[in-house]
């Protein structure tokens, strides 16, 4: 009978006991978690998060389908972690002000991928210091500008050879002085650039493809190798996916966003209209804008096109990079992308 | 080929006859099968990083069609865990008898005649391959299926006599008794006129030392593998120490063959289709077969249940019927078609285990380096136990498992070959051998083309 | 032992006919290396296309261009890795010099059938598949031939 009592034992101390101290470790385990889906399938859970100033605020990211990743939008202090399938990462996150904070799926996760996000309220006792991202200190450059971002921009011109910056460093003709500032080149458009050179006495003896890479060579001056490489980065990491790595609008979503196909569903349910990706590639479209324009339209998103806004998740120098990048489809650029 | 009594050595036979070794290899499986019904229905729903997907279906399923069934026969059934519960509330002890293992199943009902056979098995086997897409990669439906098969087992144990469950509904065990026919290992008795003579039959009802054989099996008329679950009570219970445990030529059951009973010959129909249908859907480039198979309920998945049914039902048995016709034709035997159908099936055995073996070689190396991070991390939770929750996936011997599958396949057809003419001699028309040689010929070719081409 | 020289006979004939069929050289057409460029792209869960043919010694591009999520792509037999983005095509680049058939998978956990994501290149014609075959119906004869029982004398 002794024996029989010390089998019965030993069966249960295998069989409950393994089990027992398994819930109960898991049960004891306190550290938040962060659970990552397709957006399909729940996106974030929680999609809401609180903490204080000041003190830190450890996360476990837990991914429980395909490879995610978690970044802090508008913010260098954490780099994208990667959350892979079924490898749980802990991250431990110290805001020094209060406010509202964006945390974002950095790897592509379907069509609906940039729609996963959530927000982390950081309470602290010094308000004054708030981080309130809905009201930055100075507003983006199309709104004092007073530019419409939905109004059409195209142009009609005829842009016989792709503008380059080589050949209009080589014209070395006497640029009016204003048009050598970055905030002039921001606030205008290659075409109006382009109208006022076209009308300037000095310029008269080029031709009009001469002075497209007169422009193109002020747009590459308004920009440096750095902020392109930058622009290049996040333009691949969230971009070429629907704009295509050629920013001619043919990205792997591209079909789908333009409704040419039902195999990828594009916020299914969500009632969300898209049209097709612009094409950056198409001179009509671009000479027309600005770039405070494309910042803008970066920054808050196209409406009922299925254009994410990013105002929430890039800084303003990544969204000024972003948005020197994108020349680089129109104009020829003297400035080789290294790949990491 | 002479065979050796292995209980002639001293240590083997006391390991063997001592209930505890047995006692803690079971507990501690046990352990592990509460492990993965808890990590199934709480752990991470990625698969191939839950410790129920990795190690029920890569780790177990390798170490039985690996290892365990062609060297052990139904070795594993000696520690199977499933009906350890069950049998504890039968036996109402967890070691051995508490006064005389003979009370064994005194109130409980045999299992009713007419599902005295295996036909429970094949239906459950075809219904684990008809949702094995989602079985083998969600966890949650691996866990209720684990819990689910301990509950049955529970409840067998509970109305009926001896293992029940794993005679007659389990659907791995189905399999596993066809193949151990192959091993090199069976339990017999020394001499037959020692039991012949033996009126208490102690090793059929029990004793004081052990029960009655819980496989329902009278050892002394022992003469294939198949429904020897390899328990040891027999050990045990026998007054004479007339209990051998031989090592033997592999298959030496099917040397000469016996004849297959109709449920048998339909699992070894089942089993050789599900190699196919495994190996076209699991390793083959087609991928609209692989969303079929995974979409229960959709209409393309009906579509693959469909043709997996008839596969395996009707059309494998179907050809092979035809083929034992013509071989009929060729030269005629006064046996009835249905006899000679499942006489000749007992061919299809060898040919069959190898094609197991040849499809799990290609999963099981390409995806057993998941086990190292499940054994630290069996939940998904982000544990660290052993320090190799970070190990990546790497598919091993990937160069060499193409050449080690057609060797073992080659292997499969050659014996089933072999058995085919044993069986034709017998038979007295040697001529049958070549439709049927034939017929494992095809079903070879259709394997080395999914799996090598 | 002059009865046993039949069979031992058989038994050297068919070994040497399996050693033959095994390994002889075979007199595959010799085909001058080119470039070869494949885009392949990977949805849950297939590669499309899912089977590549090639020459031996050929240089061979794969882009792999992911539809949905992230993928990979593990060359079995070369032991090759890559890993795609959306949006970002990876490419793997190599001289096939190993010849035979091989699969590829998926190499980043991609949902639930991840593990029987796979597709195949063929280097050069599949002469394992062709070799087994042949030695497949020599293992027939073989096994009926050496199998069979003696008939006993009457």
């Amino acid at each position: 009978m002794k024996k029989e009592w010390l089998a019965r034992l030993l069966v249960l101390a295998l069989v409950v006991g393994f089990s027992a101290a398994a819930l109960y470790a898991r049960w004891a385990d306190r550290t938040l978690e962060v659970h990552a889906a397709m957006p399909e399938k729940g996106g974030w859970l929680p999609n809401t998060l609180t903490a204080r100033a000041d003190e830190p605020l450890t996360l476990r990211l837990i991914s429980d389908d395909v490879v995610h990743g978690f970044a802090i939008g508008q913010s260098d202090q954490q780099p994208s972690v990667d959350i892979l399938p079924g490898k749980p990462v802990e991250i431990t996150l110290l805001f020094d002000k209060p406010g509202t904070y964006t945390y974002y799926c950095t790897r592509w996760c379907g069509p609906n991928h940039w729609r996963m996000r959530g927000t982390i309220e950081v309470e602290g006792d010094d308000s004054s210091l708030a981080n309130d991202p809905s009201g930055p200190v100075a507003p983006p450059l199309y709104l004092m500008l007073g530019i419409d971002l939905d109004a059409p921009h195209d142009v009609q011109v005829d842009v016989t050879r792709q503008p380059s910056a080589r050949r209009g460093a080589a014209l070395d003709t006497n640029l009016p002085a204003e048009m050598l500032s970055r905030e002039y080149v921001r606030a205008h458009s290659p075409y109006e650039v382009w109208q006022t050179l076209r009308e300037t006495p000095a310029a008269s003896p080029l031709s009009d493809a001469d002075l497209w890479d007169l422009v193109a060579r002020l747009w590459e001056r308004s920009t440096t190798p750095d902020a392109l490489q930058t622009g290049a980065q996040l333009y691949a990491q969230n971009c070429a996916t629907c704009h295509g790595t050629t920013g001619a609008g043919d990205g792997v979503f591209a079909a789908a966003l333009a409704g040419e196909t039902s195999a990828t569903p594009i916020s299914p349910g969500l009632g969300h209209e898209t049209v097709a990706p612009t094409d950056f590639s198409d001179p009509a479209h671009m000479l027309g804008a600005s770039p405070a324009l494309l910042h803008g339209k970066i920054i808050r998103g196209g409406m009922g096109t299925g254009m994410p806004s990013w105002g929430l998740i890039f800084t303003d120098e990544q969204t000024w990079a972003l948005t020197d990048y994108l020349w680089t489809f129109t104009f020829q650029f003297q400035f080789k992308e290294t790949t990491p | 080929m002479p065979k050796y009594d292995l209980l002639r050595i001293p240590l083997l036979r006391k390991t063997l006859e001592s209930r505890w070794p047995q006692l803690i290899l079971r507990a501690a499986a046990l352990g592990g099968f509460a492990i993965a019904i808890l990590a199934g229905l709480l752990g991470t729903r990625v698969g191939n990083h839950n410790f129920a997907i990795v190690v029920v279906w890569i780790a177990w399923w390798a170490a039985l069609m690996l290892l365990a069934v062609p060297l052990l026969g139904r070795g594993w059934c000696a520690i199977c865990p499933i009906p350890m519960p069950g049998e504890w509330l039968q036996n109402g002890a967890a070691l051995g008898p508490v006064q005389d293992g003979s009370r064994h199943g005194r109130s409980l009902k045999r299992f009713p005649k007419s599902f005295r056979n295996i036909w429970m098995q094949n239906v459950a086997f075809t219904l684990l391959a008809l949702f094995s897409a989602v079985i083998l990669t969600r966890p949650s439906v691996t866990g209720w299926i684990l819990l689910g098969m301990l509950l049955v087992a529970v409840g067998a144990s509970l109305v009926y006599e001896r293992r029940t469950f794993c005679r007659y509904i389990c659907p791995v065990g189905g399999f596993i008794g066809l193949y151990s026919q192959l091993a090199p290992l069976e339990l017999r008795v020394v001499d037959t006129k020692i039991c012949a003579a033996h009126k208490e039959k102690s090793c059929y009802r029990g004793n004081a030392e052990g029960y009655g054989c819980p496989w329902d099996v009278f050892p002394g008329g022992l003469a294939v593998n198949t429904n020897c679950g390899l328990c040891m009570e027999c050990l045990r219970t026998c007054e004479y120490d007339n209990i051998a445990l031989n090592l033997r030529a592999p298959g030496a059951d099917l040397d000469p063959p016996h004849g297959l009973k109709l449920d048998e010959a339909y699992k070894a129909f089942i089993m050789l289709g599900s190699a196919l249908v495994y190996s076209a859907v699991m390793l083959g480039p087609w991928g609209a077969l692989k969303t079929a198979a995974y979409s229960i309920g959709s209409p393309a998945w009906w579509g693959y249940a469909l043709g997996l049914l008839v596969l395996i039902w009707g059309l494998l048995p179907g050809l092979f019927y035809l083929t034992t016709r013509a071989a009929q034709a060729l030269a005629p035997v006064r046996l009835p078609p249905r006899k000679l159908f499942a006489r000749y099936a007992a061919a299809l055995i060898p040919l069959g285990l190898t094609a197991w073996i040849a499809f799990s070689i290609s999963f099981v190396f390409a995806n057993i380096s998941y086990l190292w991070p499940v054994l630290s991390d069996p939940f998904g939770w982000g544990w660290d136990l052993f320090g190799t929750a970070g190990a990546g996936w790497t598919p091993y011997l990937s160069l060499a498992v193409p050449m080690l599958q057609v060797v073992v396949l080659l292997g499969g057809l050659f014996w089933s070959g072999r058995t085919a003419a044993k069986i034709a001699a017998e038979q007295g028309a040697r001529r049958h051998v070549w439709p049927v040689t034939g017929f494992n010929t095809l079903v070879t070719i259709g394997l080395l083309w999914l799996l090598v081409g | 032992m002059m009865k046993s020289s039949p069979a031992l006979l058989r038994n050297a004939v068919f070994l040497a006919a399996a050693l033959l069929v095994a390994f002889a050289p075979l007199p595959l057409p010799q085909t001058p290396p080119a470039e070869r460029t494949f885009r392949i792209d990977a949805t849950q869960f297939a590669f499309a296309p899912a089977v590549l043919t090639v020459n031996p010694g050929d240089r061979v591009t794969i882009e792999l261009t992911s539809l949905d999520v992230v993928h990979g792509l593990y060359l079995d037999g070369y032991d090759l890795q890559i890993s795609a983005d959306p949006g970002q095509t990876a490419t793997m680049t190599f001289v096939a010099d190993r010849a035979g058939s091989f699969r590829f998978r998926c190499a980043a956990t991609c949902g639930d059938l991840h593990p029987f994501m796979i597709g195949k290149l063929h280097v050069g014609p599949n002469t394992l598949l062709w070799r087994s075959i042949g030695l497949a119906l020599l293992a027939m004869f073989a096994a009926v031939m050496l199998g069979m029982p003696r008939l006993r004398k009457a």
